[in-house]
């Protein structure tokens, strides 16, 4: 049944909309307001809100772009999906904004295209580019609603000098890694820093793995999800929870991941306290904030099997942008974004979140820490992020609690696996 | 000595001045209104319009239907909404009970003729001031799980290493450890409002008490204390209210984990809100909260307001 309140609704509405813009915005002034494209003869003003780590590739872009003026504010995910999500349910979105590839948070593109509220890209030139596995994040139904420069890589980052000193080079299977892990152990570095207080950390491991042990096995694991015939119970996501665990059984990762930020992690690494850490390549830069110099870093696959065939890599679409359907401004704002979908400017963001281009041209050049995933990406072993598959927005949540409970002790996988599958079953 | 039991607020009340009306004094009631339009406006029509869709299915972004009363079915069986509420109750209970002893405890000793209780009276009143959510990021480095650093730190060099944890990161802590930063910001408002009680307590009752030979302990406990009932029937209210509707410092510094070990009411309904999209369902557990806390709020004031009396 329909309301019949609409118009009541809309006024509330916009007045928490107005509420949340106006409390947003002391954060967004202090920390990363701005106006750019000043210089340009466009007469168009585009608002633009985006995360945090959007923000250097669409300064730089921005401030490129003749075409149209822009006012730009930036802050971390939870506030502006806060935010966003208000300003969208009260009609006031901004013309361009953040939204995230495939399904699985509330503002991702499936979640908001439920809505109605992004505008259909489909005819720009650049949506040809998108390899056929990469679809499913970037469409529904066929329309492309949300456009991305490429895509980041899960994997683990570690300290050259660290793995020299111990004598260690990178793993190419499980089996190497725990050696390495043992070795490093013992040479009194801490293996694997995890820094699981910070909710999203807590993920990455089980991201690593799954691609080895569910979809090297089945790659039609997803499709199965949804038509309900498989379970994450009765799957490799129980091996991946088994190696995880393992992984803390044997020492391997800092006393009291729980309690334990991803800046603490980040830390470890840099300074050298730890070995690696399992991550997504666009948080690279921040490694490279911490260490004494950039080169001390590399990045290698995480192999979560037992051969070195059977290694696959998450490789995901990286947060994109999409085009208000309400804006006033619809036009000016596709026009920004197919100036986005040019292969100089899809390099250029690339470059500037380290990760791999959507496209490849001869001017494409990629972060030489990322190569070792390269061949993944191009034999066909690479898996989009879990979560851009998941249903709704409560799985991913319910996965790092899970993680959480697992490394404090308070469940176990039968129980865990089994409440993923319970939120997994929720309608949307 | 004898004290008087009343219903009312233990204020002198001012006799009738001789030949002036009572009412002189006494504002307009229309002088109220501009205050109660703004808050007509920005508080109860925005509070009052969002219960209909405690009735929906609202996504926040979406259309909408009505769905009864099943949010309300929804909550009572949901496992994380009822652990929320244990651990709110268990927040409020512990922020109650320390925060105001401590705050009295504090109120007592700036009370006392000595030389520095001016500048004592500002530092323990300026946590309160401080922003929640910079409190918590505050308390985030001290409650750092590294042995060598924070309170794992001090401890270790006070010789009480056997006693440092993982504050926030082990579940059976992590709400106590979000208690106590919560006392540590709050004590000294608690303390601000004791002390004002303190200020009301005549003179010449603990001198008459003295001469009939009471003790230290005797006269707070049948001087003082009776008569600072008005402000810890604040202090308890406020704090009750606090700790229901606890929020910022929980996000900030746990984000309601490890798992969902320190979960609140608040933080529970905010991510069905904003994180799970479930608009309908979150209007409906904040419906519920507002009506609880009112509840307990109603009766507390009962309570305490019976037990006041005046010098």
């Amino acid at each position: 049944m329909t309301s019949r309140f609409e118009p009541d609704r809309r006024g509330f509405l916009r007045a928490a909309g107005g509420l949340a813009a106006v409390a947003a915005m002391p954060a967004a002034l202090v920390a990363c307001g701005g106006s750019s494209g000043a210089g340009g003869g466009g007469s168009k003003t585009l608002r633009l809100v985006g995360v945090s780590d959007q923000q250097k590739a669409l300064d730089e872009l921005t401030k490129l772009y003749t075409q149209a003026k822009f006012t730009t504010s930036y802050a971390p995910t939870d506030q502006v999906e806060t935010s966003l999500r208000t300003q969208l349910g009260a009609g006031n979105a901004p013309d361009v904004h953040v939204v995230y590839p495939g399904n699985g948070s509330a503002m991702s593109m499936a979640q908001i295209a439920q809505a109605g509220l992004l505008a259909d890209l489909s005819s720009q030139s650049w949506t040809q580019l998108i390899p056929a596995n990469f679809k499913s994040a970037f469409q529904v139904q066929g329309k492309t609603l949300i456009y991305s420069a490429g895509s980041s890589v899960i994997g683990a980052i570690y300290n050259k000098k660290v793995f020299q000193k111990a004598g260690v080079q990178p793993p190419k299977t499980w089996t190497e890694l725990l050696d390495v892990c043992a070795k490093l152990k013992k040479a009194g570095v801490v293996p694997i820093a995890l820094g699981a207080q910070t909710a999203w950390i807590t993920q990455l491991i089980t991201y690593a793995l799954v691609p080895s042990t569910v979809y090297a096995k089945n790659p039609q694991f997803d499709s199965q999800m949804q038509a309900g015939s498989a379970s994450f119970a009765q799957s490799g996501w129980r091996d991946a929870f088994t190696m995880y665990l393992d992984l803390q059984k044997r020492g391997f990762f800092n006393d009291n991941p729980n309690g334990t930020t991803f800046e603490q992690q980040t830390s470890m690494v840099a300074t050298g306290k730890a070995a690696m850490a399992v991550q997504v390549s666009a948080v690279l830069p921040d490694f490279r904030k911490a260490a004494s110099s950039p080169d001390d870093l590399g990045m290698f696959p995480f192999p979560g099997a037992d051969s070195a065939d059977g290694v696959w890599i998450p490789a995901g679409v990286v947060v994109g942008l999409g085009v208000s359907a309400r804006s006033r401004n619809a036009d000016a704002a596709k026009a920004f974004i197919e100036f986005l979908g040019k292969q100089e400017n899809i390099n250029r963001w690339a470059a500037a979140v380290a990760c791999i281009p959507l496209h490849r041209d001869a001017s494409s050049t990629i972060d030489p820490v990322l190569e070792p995933f390269l061949p993944f990406i191009e034999g066909n072993k690479a898996v989009p992020f879990m979560d851009q598959a998941w249903p709704n927005a409560e799985v991913q949540p319910t996965h790092f609690a899970v993680v959480q409970e697992l490394l404090a002790g308070k469940t176990t996988i039968d129980k865990g696996l089994a409440k993923m599958d319970q939120v997994y079953r929720k309608k949307s | 000595m004898t004290t008087r039991r009343t219903a009312r607020p233990a204020t002198t009340p001012s006799p009738p001045v001789k030949g002036r009306r009572t009412g002189f004094l006494t504002p307009p009631w229309w002088f109220v209104a501009p205050a109660l339009l703004v808050y007509a406006a920005v508080v109860l029509y925005p509070s009052l319009s969002g219960v209909m869709y405690a009735f929906t299915d609202w996504s926040g972004i979406g259309g909408k239907s009505f769905n009864g009363l099943a949010n309300f079915r929804a909550l009572f069986h949901d496992e994380r909404a009822v652990g929320a509420l244990k651990n709110t109750l268990l927040l409020t209970v512990a922020i109650v009970v320390v925060q105001n002893g401590i705050g009295l405890l504090l109120a007592l000793g700036v009370h006392a003729r000595i030389r520095s209780r001016t500048v004592l009276r500002v530092i323990f009143f300026a946590p309160a001031v401080v922003s929640p959510v910079m409190v918590a990021f505050l308390w985030k480095y001290v409650y750092n799980p590294d042995p060598h650093a924070g309170l794992n730190g001090l401890l270790g060099a006070i010789g009480l290493g056997g006693l440092r944890q993982d504050w926030l990161g082990d579940p059976s802590l992590a709400v106590w450890s979000v208690a106590g930063m919560v006392v540590w910001q709050y004590a000294g408002y608690s303390m601000v409002i004791f002390l004002a009680g303190l200020e009301g307590v005549p003179a010449d009752l603990h001198e008459a008490a003295m001469i009939d030979g009471a003790g230290r302990f005797q006269r707070f406990r049948y001087i003082t204390w009776p008569l600072l009932a008005p402000a810890l029937t604040i202090n308890v209210m406020l704090s009750t209210i606090g700790g229901l509707k606890l929020f910022d410092q929980v996000y900030a510094a746990t984000g309601g984990g490890p798992g969902y070990a320190s979960e609140t009411l608040s933080t529970v309904l905010y991510k069905q809100a904003f994180v799970y999209g479930k608009f309908g369902y979150s209007t409906a557990i904040a419906l519920v909260l507002a009506l609880f806390v009112a509840a307990v709020s109603l009766l507390q004031i009962a309570y305490l307001r019976g037990r006041e009396v005046q010098a």
